[in-house]
């Protein structure tokens, strides 16, 4: 672990229903940190990292993000929400709007930048993930990897000091998984701390500073890359890596 | 030919009777006109209101008066209202009969707009709405610049119908003593007692109506559909 503490969850709990998704998650995440978060499908992986911007309300525990305590009643959700960024596995970026427009709506709409700083900052951002000439398009014209590098453009716009990324690369074609992991790995070089539920094993060893194992609601087992995927100790995960890997 | 001719002058040329038609032609449009505002305006709010209460859970009452509104006014025929609110609510009032009829037919157009509104925002997909929210933006500010337009552009083609069916409604406006087309076509029919002329002129009347309110309609969903290249 390095640097601050920027993400602290504790006890965190979620229940639909009857059913217990989250029974109980505690963990921290630092500054610059990269955390990979692997496990079977509905052992509840994505409902941590929804629960962590409060796109699903947990039933129980708590999450402090840069020190405060964003699941106490009467946090502003919208000013948390846009210190942390967000992609997702379908993309979502508005159908509605061209992709300048995707970039640009939130900083200019929330006031945090003038329409012209915005377009700037959009071009600059474009340049980065690659799609310069794009800038004009709509969402419909792009193939689903460029649909998600502008997705990651769009939540970079907001300067966030944490990305959550839902299994950015699962809905992609093979041959586009590459080029969003590619543009993920930059990020990551650049000290963005990243936290990211993801089935690419290959990622999660290359580029995590910690990989986590989740299933049935809770924490098995996190640990180095290369612990974590060289030693499972927990037999749960060794089960689950032997029939991925 | 004669024949023709000598009808078309009996019925639209003598006692300038074609003034009937052009009477009925302008009311028709006053009345459609302003009850689709209306319509859209009354729609559009009840739309966000029910929706607004399915997602968030909250206006609990606003949502309970919506229902009432949309069961009442679904539930019973169009002429049953214009009748009561001309001769029960505004009987003691004397206000102008377009205007009677401009609140009867908004007020029951907004209802079908209504549900129609918000099966579009239903249509958009929930991650629209979360990509919105995740950025920061708040329920408002996602609904009004990504979910609206959106469902916006779904509907067109009902609302547009919506608009086709509520124009053809107002010729039951005679009910009420209002001269609108299909009225005016009427009262000629009464003087002259031949029926063909004037009944044919009014449905072409209506005809053309359509067909151009359809192009319109056509013409904004092509406009809109540019982001579908």
């Amino acid at each position: 672990m390095s640097g601050n503490v920027l993400l602290e969850v504790k006890d965190l709990r979620k229940d639909f229903g009857d059913h217990s998704v989250l029974q109980g998650i505690s963990t921290q995440i630092c500054q610059g940190e990269v955390v990979a978060i692997i496990g079977p499908s509905g052992c509840g992986k994505s409902t941590f990292l929804r629960s962590l911007n409060l796109l699903e309300t947990p039933t129980g525990g708590s999450v402090i993000f840069e020190g405060k305590e964003i699941t106490a009643p009467g946090t502003d959700v919208n000013k948390i929400r846009q210190k942390i960024g967000m992609v997702f596995q379908q993309f979502n970026l508005f159908a509605n709007l061209t992709i300048e427009d995707n970039i640009t709506l939130a900083p200019v709409k929330l006031g945090l930048m003038d329409k012209e700083q915005a377009q700037k900052r959009a071009k600059e951002l474009l340049g980065r993930v690659g799609l310069p000439d794009k800038a004009d398009a709509y969402p419909a014209m792009l193939s689903g990897g460029q649909k998600q590098r502008i997705a990651i453009a769009r939540s970079l716009a907001m300067n966030p000091d944490v990305m959550l990324f839902d299994e950015p690369t699962s809905a992609l074609d093979p041959e586009m998984v590459g080029e969003v992991l590619e543009l993920m790995k930059e990020l990551a070089a650049d000290g963005m701390t990243m936290v990211v539920v993801t089935h690419e094993m290959g990622f999660a060893r290359e580029v995590a500073t910690r990989v986590m194992f989740i299933d049935e609601g809770v924490i098995c087992e996190e640990n180095t890359p290369q612990e974590f995927f060289e030693h499972p100790r927990n037999q749960r995960l060794q089960d689950f890596l032997s029939k991925v890997l | 030919m004669q024949n023709f001719i000598n009808e078309f002058t009996l019925n639209f040329i003598e006692k300038n009777r074609y003034q009937y038609i052009i009477e009925g032609f302008v009311n028709t449009l006053i009345i459609s006109l302003f009850a689709v505002l209306v319509g859209i305006v009354i729609g559009f709010l009840v739309a966000i209101i029910r929706s607004s209460h399915d997602k968030t859970g909250r206006m609990k009452a606003g949502n309970f008066i919506c229902r009432i509104y949309l069961t009442v006014m679904r539930g019973t025929p169009t002429m049953i209202q214009l009748l009561i609110i001309y001769y029960v609510i505004f009987a003691t009032v004397n206000i102008p009969k377009v205007f009677v009829a401009v609140v009867a037919f908004g007020l029951n157009s907004g209802a079908y707009v209504a549900e129609i509104v918000r099966s579009g925002i239903m249509s958009v997909d929930e991650g629209q709405f979360e990509a919105g929210r995740s950025l920061g933006l708040n329920y408002r500010q996602t609904m009004q610049f990504i979910v609206m337009p959106q469902a916006f552009k779904n509907v067109l083609p009902a609302l547009g119908n919506e608009f086709i069916v509520l124009l053809k409604e107002t010729s039951i406006s005679g009910y009420i003593g209002l001269t609108d087309l299909t009225h005016g076509g009427d009262i000629i029919r009464g003087i002259t007692f031949s029926a063909f002329m004037p009944l044919v002129a009014v449905a072409l009347i209506y005809l053309l109506l359509v067909t151009g309110l359809s192009w319109c309609v056509n013409k904004l969903e092509r406009r809109l559909r540019v982001n579908e290249r």
